[in-house]
């Protein structure tokens, strides 16, 4: 990854969960200073950009509808922009970008187009998925929205918000949080404010040191054993293999995978022990039926050598997971057709 | 890979009718060969006979080659899963390994 590389961090979460909110604070934060902003605003009229004080020459507002579902090329010739005035001086030479998506917002075709588009790939990197939950309306709104589960179970961070007007956290929705998405952190952003170091630097890339941080990305769920944390809808998983895997069955495993649960994959990671390259892992990235090429780190960033592979699901069981791997490796590795 | 399908083989074809949530069921014949039946169709999966595929699947009586087990999976849920419409897979182009 090269030391010019710009994370592009999300931020996510249903209508009137705060996102603005803190958004303005941190852009208020020197850490901030040199990061460009995209507000993606629902409806004709949008007004969150008149509530955030950045720079104007980067700061970018996509009216034209829902990132998610009209304007991808749009999100990505943005994007190509903004590189394109940061290259040719005539804007801040911003370190980071954050998109402020609408609160109707699927994320993860947006998390497609940074992953995949041709144009943008090699400058940006995905620095992780930050959803705010309103303490307030929160545990009605998972219940209710379909897509809110599904900004909830994409997070790297989960920020609670208007804790101020419900004192702690209800139990059941932090239960429903731990629920859809045990790997990431719940956070508390009060009025808007918090620490802006927890917020962002969640993703595989670590913009302070300029280095991959698959450890932290992973997050717990891909430590220690395989385990479910169960929903009626959203699972999240992690398969371990101890035993390398060879490049080729990779491939036919991501592809059966996006083949047939495409839709019901909402986000895929892992660290992968490849047969063919023992001393350099493949870090693999992968949101619906997209899959992002692997990114090779130089070294294994611990002893522990095990692929583990961190999956959030709906409704894609476990086992089958498990034994589609393993089937496919016993393929590959067994004697080749025609024996 | 020689002789009859594996247990893993016939474990992944039952795990994938669950995961795609289609009605079926699996068997092993006396000769190894593995049999679902869904759908109102017969499918006999066993190992080619010759060197270009790996696996036979026969739906209702006609024989198709698959070169791998992402292939056998394509060619059972077609055949079990009237509404299936296989998603435009869509993978970054890279090298297998690092260079």
């Amino acid at each position: 990854m090269s030391a010019d590389t710009i994370p592009v961090s999300v931020l996510t979460g249903f209508l009137g969960s705060g996102k603005t909110t803190m958004l303005r604070h941190l852009l208020g934060q020197p850490e901030f200073s040199r990061t460009a902003v995209i507000i993606n605003e629902f409806g004709e009229v949008g007004i969150d950009h008149e509530l955030i004080e950045a720079s104007e020459d980067s700061f970018i507002e996509l009216q034209t509808g829902c990132l998610c579902c009209k304007i991808r090329t749009d999100l990505a010739q943005t994007l190509q922009q903004l590189l394109r005035r940061r290259d040719e001086g005539r804007c801040v030479p911003f370190d980071r970008i954050v998109i402020e998506t609408s609160g109707l917002a699927d994320p993860a075709p947006i998390l497609q187009t940074l992953m995949t588009d041709a144009s943008i790939a090699g400058r940006l990197v995905l620095g992780g998925v930050v959803t705010t939950v309103d303490a307030v309306n929160g545990a009605a709104t998972l219940a209710r929205e379909g897509i809110s589960q599904k900004q909830v179970a994409v997070a790297d961070r989960i920020v609670l918000t208007k804790l101020d007007l419900t004192g702690p956290a209800e139990p059941a929705l932090l239960r429903r949080l731990e629920q859809l998405n045990a790997g990431a952190p719940a956070l508390i952003a009060d009025h808007g404010r918090i620490d802006p170091a927890l917020v962002f630097n969640s993703g595989l890339y670590d913009p302070r040191t300029k280095s991959t941080d698959v450890t932290a990305w992973l997050a717990e769920e891909a430590h220690g054993h395989a385990h479910a944390r169960h929903d009626a809808d959203i699972q999240v998983y992690a398969i371990m293999r101890r035993e390398p895997i060879p490049a080729v069955a990779l491939t036919l495993f991501l592809e059966a995978l996006a083949e047939h649960c495409g839709n019901d994959m909402l986000r895929l990671k892992g660290i992968v022990n490849i047969l063919e390259s023992p001393d350099r892992p493949a870090v693999i990235h992968g949101v619906q039926h997209v899959f992002h090429a692997p990114a090779w780190l130089d070294r294994w960033p611990s002893g522990d050598r095990s692929s583990r592979i961190v999956v959030i699901t709906r409704r894609v069981p476990q086992r089958w997971v498990e034994v589609l791997l393993a089937a496919i490796v016993e393929e590959v590795t067994d004697v080749p057709a025609g024996r | 890979m020689s002789g009859a399908p594996t247990d893993r083989v016939c474990e992944l074809l039952a795990q994938s009718l669950v995961a795609w949530r289609v009605a079926g069921t699996i068997e092993r014949a006396s000769d190894g060969v593995l049999l679902i039946g869904g759908n109102a169709k017969d499918i006999r999966i066993e190992r080619a006979p010759h060197a270009m595929f790996r696996w036979t699947v026969t739906v209702d009586g006609r024989k198709r080659g698959a070169i791998s087990l992402v292939a056998v999976l394509r060619q059972v849920r077609e055949a079990l899963d009237p509404g299936y419409a296989a998603v435009r897979v869509r993978i970054a182009a890279a090298a297998l390994v690092p260079s």
